[in-house]
């Protein structure tokens, strides 16, 4: 039989996708949300997870940003 | 207006159609009326491109129908595909049809009501188009081209800046709610307005695009007041045909022609001293009007943009910093959207592009696209004289951080996997190709994700499949 999943399909670079592992494996969002790794390029996740996600991800780019101006 | 749907925030991006879109949208009747008019016809002709031109021309004074085969003649072999554009824009606008010839060819032929009016536009002869204002005498009260231009710029900028908030900025009623109805600005429950993601991105476009998409939204709401469309857009082409500095008389205008002339009045479109005035001057708005959008994307709009005032105010430094060299509010309001303001002079604002202001605007719906059309439109002199004309640090960099909040892309879907055999996968994997709703597939490991919507056809399928097998 088939097997057949609901969820949310997440594509991305590379990088970001081991960041995602990351967070999965730490259970940073509370629980583990990777349904299943497709490849180097798309995860299949759960549904509930995408706001705090892209919250997360926001975290992790202002980290690692700098500010280039001086007043 | 086209929706985009990015990570759960959903992002409305403006699409200025030009006028031969706008046309093509209407139906048959409404086409066939408005093409009675000359000032119509020749507006339409204007827009058309030079292969179009050439062959209506050349079809003008025909009275029967020409072959199609004679008409394919006309280009070389090599331009097959300017002629198949050219015709398809002629059949969209309605300006010829087919008709069967007596031979049994297909033949074209002009429009017979477009034919006469073009004839009479170019010709002369027919109806005077707009009543000069000689019946009425001299004017006492005669405004000359730049008070007509200081006007039209006021009353324009008190439209965008009520958008922008300013609580000095008072506007009609009727204004106010045609900016809801156009999705500019949003309303909640008794409140005063405040403007949308479309408001922002429109308040960066260029006073042309501006003045265009707004027309086009009066447009069709037009029809819900109880107003011509017709009358009014043979009105509005007449008016982009009139001298500027000149005075028209509103002798034999309708009673919806008339509030139509007011709320132009508002829009700073046309000038009138009184509500009750007889006479009207159109501004230079209103000419450059039909000229629409397909004319501005270019340098030309930069060095005597009507409307903008001074010509190019903003230097952009390789440093993110952003000076602009004016003491408008409107035009501060704007610049502060994207950019942090540091100091604040009598001539001049001091602004930085940082990547928090920017983010915060992106938030807001704003592209990084209309940024940079924003800041190429209104670059200073001295920045045109460089090549590019915005630094490439810059301009990369804005598109950078949009791009980081796209890092991620999300698409709801059903996983489907652990087929037992190839065969059956792959079988699957054709219906929900078929059907449209495929999202992705890895053949390697026989998985599948199919949307949502496309899931219940698709399980139907395999229940189906496996009754059967």
């Amino acid at each position: 039989m088939v097997n057949v999943l609901k969820g949310v399909l997440v594509e991305c670079d590379p990088a970001m996708k081991q960041f995602l592992l990351y967070l999965n494996e730490t259970s940073a969002l509370g629980k583990k949300f990777i349904i299943q790794d497709l490849g180097d390029t798309h995860v299949f996740i759960l549904a509930e997870v995408v706001h705090i996600l892209q919250e997360r991800v926001g975290e992790l780019m202002d980290q690692n940003s700098f500010p280039i101006t001086q007043k | 207006v086209a929706l985009t749907a990015a990570k759960g925030v959903l992002r409305v991006q403006l699409q200025c159609k030009n006028l031969h879109e706008y046309l093509k949208e209407l139906s048959p009747e409404i086409l066939d009326r408005l093409y009675n008019h000359p000032a119509t016809c020749l507006a339409v002709y204007r827009e058309l491109p030079p292969l179009a031109k050439n062959y209506v021309m050349r079809m003008l004074f025909l009275d029967q129908p020409l072959p199609q085969a004679a008409v394919a003649l006309w280009v070389k072999k090599d331009s097959e595909k300017d002629h198949d554009q050219c015709v398809s824009v002629l059949s969209g606008l309605r300006l010829w049809h087919s008709q069967q010839l007596q031979g049994g060819l297909q033949g074209n032929i002009l429009n017979p009501v477009f034919k006469d009016n073009l004839r009479i536009a170019l010709l002369g002869g027919g109806k005077s188009w707009a009543d000069q204002g000689d019946s009425l005498g001299p004017d006492r009260h005669a405004r000359d081209v730049e008070s007509l231009d200081k006007y039209a710029l006021e009353r324009w900028e008190v439209v965008l800046h009520f958008m922008v908030g300013c609580p000095s900025a008072a506007v009609s009623q009727d204004l106010s709610q045609l900016l809801i109805q156009a999705g500019l600005m949003r309303t909640e429950a008794g409140d005063a307005p405040c403007i949308t993601s479309a408001g922002f991105q429109f308040l960066l476009l260029d006073t042309a695009s501006q003045l265009w998409y707004f027309t086009l939204q009066y447009l069709n709401t037009a029809q819900t007041r109880g107003m011509d469309l017709v009358e009014i857009l043979s009105f509005l082409f007449q008016l982009s045909f009139s001298t500027l500095g000149r005075d028209y008389s509103v002798e034999g205008m309708s009673e919806s022609l008339l509030t139509f002339l007011q709320h132009l009045r508002e829009f700073g479109l046309v000038f009138q001293r009184k509500r009750k005035s007889r006479r009207y001057y159109p501004t230079r708005l209103a000419i450059t009007l039909s000229a629409g959008v397909s004319a501005n994307s270019s340098s030309t709009a930069m060095g005597a943009a009507p409307g903008t005032g001074d010509s190019g105010f903003i230097v952009v430094e390789t440093n993110y910093r952003l000076y602009a060299y004016t003491n408008s509010e409107l035009q501060i309001a704007l610049v502060a959207l994207f950019s942090e303001c540091l100091y604040r002079f009598p001539n001049v604002v001091v602004a930085q592009v940082t990547r928090e202001s920017v983010q915060q605007a992106i938030a807001n719906g704003i592209t990084a696209q209309q940024i940079l059309h924003f800041l190429r439109t209104r670059a200073h002199p001295v920045m045109l004289k460089q090549n590019p004309v915005l630094p490439p640090t810059i301009t990369d960099q804005i598109r950078l951080w949009e791009l980081e909040r796209d890092r991620l892309q999300f698409s709801e879907g059903v996983l489907y996997n652990q087929f037992l055999s190839q065969a059956d996968f792959e079988v699957l994997r054709d219906r929900a190709q078929g059907l449209g709703c495929l999202v992705w597939q890895n053949v390697a490991h026989r998985v599948i994700v199919v949307s949502p919507q496309g899931h219940g056809e698709v399980k139907r399928f395999w229940k189906r499949q496996k009754s059967h097998t």
